[in-house]
């Protein structure tokens, strides 16, 4: 078994009285509370604060730590002989535990005796990242997880479980995804916990997610814009042909109608392609005399309505 | 080692009664009830009796959220209600701002 420092966890000495553990747990978890906090690694930074927490602000298992001794963190320790008679409910492997399952697992004194209760599995989120192909086709995902349990003879271990979780088309970011039973195994009758996917999409270089609309810049050529064109464009499902009006201006939505993502049950969002202007930054010498001619014989003004706006004003 | 294959279930799509609402989540049932009047976890349609209430996606994730709230912070029931309100905005906030990036053209270089 892997030592950790739960003070250290807490930045706080061995001496430290309840009400310094108290305060540090606060200040650090309203730093770092996954619900609330935005910084990144909060989630993991939060399970060691909380772990080290549950066992500090309890008298009892805060003794029982102290027992342990002092140790490096992430040394190979194992617990006295005697540390074990006096606070363990049940016999353990300690090398393929986890210290915090001990202490979870830990009812010095008067729970020894007591009935042995059903307890629910635990349930476990974790965080997914699929891509936009991904979301659009269906994905199967390997999770590893290692997950406290109780073997047949009542022994706890920390077992792994390796499983390939089908994650059918449909998926989009801030989506959850719940596997019943796949979270931790129940005790003594007690339901097998779930596992919960918190689905979210990586960065696309053409594709922007929102909901299950997809977003696409699409940037056209001056004269495109103008006379209008046929484009093809790049879709999750294939490139399509989209017809341009002519007189598009920028920032217009073309939509392409269920190009999006699919959506669970039935249906599909739409593409939504954003028109975008862009200029040649090098021309030749061809181009710039066509250029130069539009300008002399063009009468457009784009900024004819700064002059009323302004006088308007006045 | 064994390799399964395992379904998952559309968070979506689940439709709970509040005790099953309570079990998923680790609340204990009175406080469920007690969210439930305070406004702050919100059943699918609210002209119904108790018993046939039915609870969606958010109501879970509220619920859920409370329950980590609750333990980890040891908040009563008014600062549940409260966080989980400023909760549910941001989340609205954090939402549009993504529907609003995703529509907003990125700059030509």
């Amino acid at each position: 078994m892997k030592y950790k420092d739960y003070y250290a966890s807490l930045g706080l000495e061995r001496s430290a009285s309840e009400e310094d553990v108290k305060k540090a747990y606060r200040r650090l978890a309203r730093k770092y509370h996954p619900d609330v906090s935005k910084e990144t690694g909060a989630e993991e930074k939060f399970k060691e604060i909380a772990e080290a927490y549950q066992t500090l602000k309890d008298p009892e298992k805060r003794a029982a730590y102290d027992q342990l001794g002092s140790h490096a963190p992430g040394q190979d320790f194992q617990p006295p002989p005697d540390w074990r008679q006096q606070y363990s409910e049940s016999p353990f492997s300690a090398e393929d535990l986890d210290l915090s399952d001990l202490f979870a697992h830990l009812h010095a004194g008067a729970g020894r005796s007591g009935a042995r209760r059903s307890r629910p599995g635990q349930d476990f989120e974790i965080a997914v990242a699929i891509t936009i192909e991904q979301a659009f086709q269906g994905t199967q995902l390997d999770l590893d997880l290692n997950m406290p349990e109780y073997d047949a003879a009542g022994r706890l271990h920390r077992t792994p479980h390796a499983f390939k979780a089908r994650i059918p088309k449909g998926a989009t970011d801030g989506q959850r995804l719940r596997l019943p039973g796949k979270g931790g195994k129940g005790l003594n009758g007690g339901r097998d916990g779930d596992l919960y996917l918190n689905i979210s999409l990586r960065p696309h270089p053409l594709y922007r997610a929102t909901g299950h609309d997809l977003y696409l810049d699409l940037p056209l050529a001056p004269w495109e814009a103008v006379l209008g064109t046929a484009v093809e464009v790049p879709t999750p499902g294939g490139v399509v042909r989209l017809k341009v009006p002519p007189g598009t201006q920028a920032g217009r939505h073309l939509r392409l109608p269920n190009r999006g993502l699919p959506k669970p049950k039935e249906g599909q969002g739409d593409l939504y392609a954003i028109v975008q202007i862009v200029v040649p930054s090098v021309i030749g010498d061809a181009e710039r005399d066509l250029y130069q001619k539009l300008s002399t014989d063009s009468g457009f003004d784009p900024r004819a309505h700064f002059a009323t706006e302004a006088g308007h004003a006045n | 080692m064994q390799i399964e294959v395992t379904e998952v279930l559309w968070f979506e799509q689940h439709e709970l009664s509040l005790p099953e609402l309570a079990e998923l989540s680790g609340l204990p049932m009175t406080l469920a009830e007690e969210l439930l009047d305070c406004g702050a976890i919100a059943p699918l349609e609210l002209r119904r009796a108790r018993a046939d209430l039915r609870f969606g996606s958010a109501a879970l994730r509220a619920a859920r959220a409370a329950r980590r709230l609750r333990s980890d912070f040891e908040l009563d029931l008014q600062a549940l209600v409260l966080a989980l309100g400023l909760l549910e905005r941001v989340a609205d906030l954090e939402a549009q701002l993504r529907e609003l990036r995703a529509r907003q053209p990125q700059p030509i270089l």
